[in-house]
């Protein structure tokens, strides 16, 4: 037990460790994150995380790049640079939607890609080291807040006697 | 998530979450092997020949191509759209089928989507080499200038360099976005090195924590949401350089949602030659089952049926309309001196796909492997023939002419082939050609064994 | 499982008492105001259009959904089966249109002497029309009776032939329905301005009829939620309506562009005749068309949450309801409604009475067994579906 502050319960399945999920969050302990391989169907409601507001960035950049497009083509052909182009008028609309859909998407696109990288605070980096080598392949872990290591360890251990871990430290 | 029983198992043999791992990567992670090489040999060579003839083409001027005044435009347009028309699969399959809950995706889209990248970057190249000179590129770009004049915004050929780059964008980030956590899994297999620190770097540093998994499969759904309407538009919009003018044969107005099908459906029949190798090859055959292979087969039925449909109605409104002009374009289109191009074009794509409406045909590999080829050069033909026959009868008889390509032309077409295929190659490489977390995340739901629990439970 | 609808003596009342008032308003309109003989014979193809889409629309959701082995929708696939029954009359309706042939198609007076009408003589005559007809309606309803009929052997017998059958007859349905649709469209609608041709127009009909029973199927949900029956159907299902809604009110949009913008931009006048009547006279509704049909689908069913409020989305469907009766409207009266074309008490009247007949005999069906099919396949994964 070196210095740490939080406990890592390791799991080879998910079942075990939704279990064990709730198991925690029901004797209080404060889970401060889960690792799996892949997402695992049912952990959101069980951490009760709240559904990410992405969306709501992509409609917002969406909308700014749909007014920008579409402005941008009508101030070119009626103020900027007025021509007659197939009898059209210069105000020409539906001209405009393609490239207009095409920049919402695309700004759209970026930006929950952005809002992503930064909330989950992804960034390219040689020097970053996992917390468990297996966490990409077969391993689940919970972490679990830990003020005091030894006493936390004892009381998690009893919680979780009847789940099937692989290792607890 | 129950799943009725009656559904085949998504992922064949008795899989644990770590023998997926290692079955993803080892192929890819061991040495490669001696057909691996030949094929990037071969395909080397056919993009060296293709380089070539495009230093040959910027060099001389456009000269070397057989276009003339009446057919301005002909073989680089028919194969600018029908590498547009072979990325829409990817992003068809990655979107499209996310967002209608088909599972059976998973094990496919990472390598539609890598096609969906290369094809786009063989398409791209058109655009650039048909200006003769690829350095004034910037002049298709809104860019203030000493003239005050900016593109024009109301020509189809300007909306298309919109819509392909911002294609190529999305679905480049979206299949990236998919990668990351894959990446993390190849990282955290390599010991040390060089290699090890370039994917620790590629990564981004994935830890897999489960807000993380969370943000990242809701971007990944609002991707596919976006990028649904633009798989529509971009065909479309390759459709409009067409429709938005008056020529009998090409102003018709089922042209985008008749172009957004027949791109889906040559796309599906490039992923099938594709996948069918790949899976031989690495021995993916429990991920790639049959049943994914007669499951793209419906769907290359389904498109293949739209396709004949839209020909059916363009000739019928054709005669219907009682405009003389569109009755000449499609006479001349089924019975002019390109008679050949239009018989390739019916008997590739309405007759060999309708044969999938037998099972026995659907579930064979090397039949759908052999159709998938022919599908492809159907498709080549179906734009041939939309943009020759419809040019080389122009307004005035004395401009009548006809078109044949020449070397330099076909030499573009051996030579993306090369670039698509070398991508391939490099791709299986160098990233999982699977996306193992989203096999992972099935497993359970229909791997064999759960297959055959649910099987035993319904008895 | 074996829940059954009930069609009580109180709901045929209700229904019966508003078709008879709107009837009797509708024949003193007619009376009063004498709107001429072709605005009433448009109407009467209108409502059979729109309400025989939204049986084709509902057999197409089916056909549609047991290609793809879709587990999802098994629990509601009753009412959409329910729809269907109503086709038989929409035959009866559509024959009544021999009457008011000369009303509506000008194509049928023989003193017409222009080239291309003579021309388009081989398709557009009266013999070959019906015999085209008889045709379309005999194998919609061999077909979506062949379905439902495999349906309801499901609920005695566990046999999977019938699963088969009734996927192998989704299958004929949609080859045989791709087809007949664009040339009904064509036959019934396009005609009517006969020197008019779109190649869209058959597909951008068919995307409107599914839009319109998806609309429909989403309201018929509600109605029996509200009387109390398919506690089964969870929000879950909801979502998928409202995705599907969502998704192809937006596909609606990309046809209705698509054709508007090509007409638009190569400005033929044989093509451009089609919108100069309708933006000239009918200016409004044919933004409010636009507007209601994509912007209220769009902006109403965006987020989450919104896709899983049955109120919410059954509000939004209605309106959608009303949306897609006005496209049908503004394909079909700028070129038969006459010169009193528009939107009176005549059009509400006889809508309302159609709708009335088209619920009637929608509940009667659903009323004829249980609500789900028991021995479906696909009804334990349907009904732990997870959206």
């Amino acid at each position: 037990m070196r210095n740490r502050n939080y406990i890592s319960i390791f799991f080879d399945d998910e079942v075990p460790l939704l279990q064990a999920v709730r198991k925690l969050r029901e004797s209080n302990e404060i889970i401060t994150d889960v690792l799996s391989p892949f997402p695992v169907h049912g952990l959101d409601e069980a951490l009760s995380i709240k559904r990410s507001r992405i969306p709501v960035v992509g409609f917002i950049f969406g909308a700014i790049g749909a007014i920008l497009a579409f402005g941008f083509q009508a101030w070119v052909f009626t103020v900027s640079y007025p021509l007659i182009i197939g009898g059209k008028p210069f105000f020409a609309a539906p001209a405009f939607i393609p490239i207009t859909l095409e920049v919402t998407v695309l700004f759209a696109g970026l930006s929950m890609v952005a809002a992503m990288l930064i909330r989950s605070k992804l960034k390219p980096d040689i020097r970053f080291v996992p917390v468990d080598k297996r966490i990409t392949d077969d391993r689940f872990v919970i972490l679990v807040e830990a003020a005091d290591a030894k006493t936390t360890l004892m009381r998690v251990k009893s919680v979780l006697s009847g789940i099937q871990t692989i290792e607890i430290r | 998530m129950l799943q009725s029983p009656l559904r085949p198992p998504l992922i064949e043999g008795n899989k644990t979450y770590r023998s997926i791992t290692s079955d993803i990567l080892n192929p890819m992670m061991n040495k490669a092997g001696k057909y691996w090489y030949l094929g990037m040999t071969i395909s080397g060579l056919a993009m060296l020949f293709g380089v070539f003839m495009i230093f040959w083409t910027v060099w001389q001027g456009i000269g070397t191509w057989g276009e003339n005044r009446t057919v301005g435009w002909a073989f680089e347009i028919t194969t600018f759209v029908w590498w547009i028309g072979i990325g829409h699969a990817g992003t068809f399959i990655s979107a499209i089928l996310l967002l209608f809950r088909q599972k059976w995706r998973n094990s496919i889209n990472r390598s539609a989507e890598a096609m969906t990248i290369f094809a786009v970057i063989c398409a791209a190249l058109f655009p650039l080499i048909h200006l003769g000179r690829p350095l004034l590129t910037f002049f298709i770009f809104p860019y203030p200038n000493t003239r005050g004049l900016w593109v024009n915004f109301n020509s189809p050929l300007v909306w298309d360099v919109f819509a392909i780059s911002t294609y190529f964008t999305i679905s480049l980030v979206f299949w990236y976005v998919g990668l990351i956590p894959d990446i993390g899994t190849v990282r955290d297999k390599i010991k040390k090195g060089l290699k090890k620190n370039i994917y620790n770097f590629l990564s981004f540093g994935w830890k897999g924590s489960a807000r993380d998994w969370h943000r990242h499969e809701v971007t990944s759904i609002m991707l596919a949401a976006i990028a649904t309407p633009l798989v529509l538009s971009v065909h479309s919009i390759v459709s409009m350089d067409f429709a938005s003018s008056i020529i009998p044969g090409w102003h018709t107005t089922i042209f985008p949602p008749y172009f957004v099908a027949g791109a889906i459906f040559s796309g599906f029949a490039m992923v099938q030659t594709l996948l069918i190798i790949t899976r031989k090859a690495m021995g993916l055959e429990d991920f790639i089952t049959p049943s994914h292979i007669e499951n793209m087969n419906k769907i290359l039925i389904a498109t293949g049926s739209i396709v004949a449909l839209a020909y059916m109605t363009e000739m019928f409104m054709a005669w219907y309309s009682g405009v003389e002009y569109e009755h000449y374009a499609f006479m001349n289109r089924a019975t002019g001196p390109y008679w050949w191009a239009y018989l390739i074009m019916i008997t590739c794509n309405v007759v060999s796909s309708q044969l999938l409406w037998i099972k026995k045909l659907r579930t064979s590999l090397a039949f759908t492997f052999f159709l998938s080829i022919v599908i492809n050069i159907g498709m080549w033909f179906e734009r041939f023939v939309i943009i020759v026959t419809s040019l080389h009868r122009d307004y005035l008889t004395s401009s009548w002419t006809m078109y044949k390509p020449t070397i330099v032309e076909f030499g573009l077409l051996i030579g993306t082939l090369g670039i698509f295929f070398t991508a391939f190659l490099l791709f299986i490489r160098i990233f999982p050609v699977i996306s193992i977390s989203e096999v992972k995340s099935v497993l359970k739901i229909s791997g064999e064994k759960q297959h055959k629990k649910d099987l035993s439970h319904e008895k | 499982m074996d829940e059954q609808f009930n069609f009580k003596k109180q709901y045929r009342n209700i229904l019966l008492i508003v078709m008879a008032a709107c009837l009797l308003v509708l024949l003193a309109a007619i009376l009063i105001s004498r709107p001429g003989a072709s605005r009433i014979w448009a109407n009467v193809l209108l409502n059979n259009q729109f309400f025989m889409g939204l049986s084709l629309g509902a057999a197409f959701f089916l056909a549609v959904h047991r290609v793809a082995l879709s587990g999802w929708h098994t629990v509601l696939q009753r009412l959409p089966e329910a729809m269907t029954t109503f086709l038989p009359i929409a035959f009866i309706l559509m024959l009544l249109i021999y009457f008011g042939m000369h009303h509506l198609y000008s194509w049928t007076n023989n003193d017409v002497t222009d080239k291309v009408m003579e021309g388009k003589k081989a398709w557009l005559n009266v013999p070959f029309f019906f015999i085209r007809l008889v045709i379309y309606f005999t194998g919609w309803i061999v077909l979506t009776r062949m379905m439902r009929k495999n349906s309801s052997a499901l609920m005695t017998s566990s046999d999977i032939k019938y699963h088969n059958r009734r996927k192998l007859f989704a299958g004929l349905f949609l080859v045989f329905y791709a087809i007949t649709v664009s040339s009904s469209s064509w036959d019934w609608i396009m005609s009517l301005d006969a020197h008019w041709y779109s190649t869209i127009f058959g597909w951008y009909v068919l995307i409107g009829m599914f839009v319109t029973s998806l609309a429909f199927i989403t309201l018929l949900i509600w109605l029996l939620k509200r009387l109390g029956y398919l506690k089964y159907i969870r929000p879950d299902h909801i979502h998928d309506m409202a995705i599907l809604l969502f998704c192809f009110s937006i596909f609606w949009t990309y046809q209705w562009f698509a054709q508007y913008e090509l007409i638009w931009y190569g400005h033929l006048p044989e093509e451009t005749s089609y919108y100069i009547t309708r933006l000239k006279d009918f200016k409004v509704l044919f933004f409010v068309n636009l507007g209601i049909n994509f912007i209220v689908p769009f902006f109403g069913l965006i987020t989450v949450n919104s896709k899983r409020q049955l109120g919410w989305v059954a509000f939004i469907a209605a309106i959608v309801l009303i949306g897609h009766w006005i496209d049908y409207w503004l394909m079909i009266m700028p070129a038969a409604g006459g010169d009193k074309a528009g939107i009176g008490v005549l059009e509400i009247c006889m809508t309302i009475v159609y709708a009335c007949v088209f619920i009637f005999i929608v509940l009667r069906s659903l009323s004829t067994g249980p609500l789900v099919v028991k021995n479906d396949p696909f009804l334990e994964e349907s009904l732990n579906y997870e959206s």
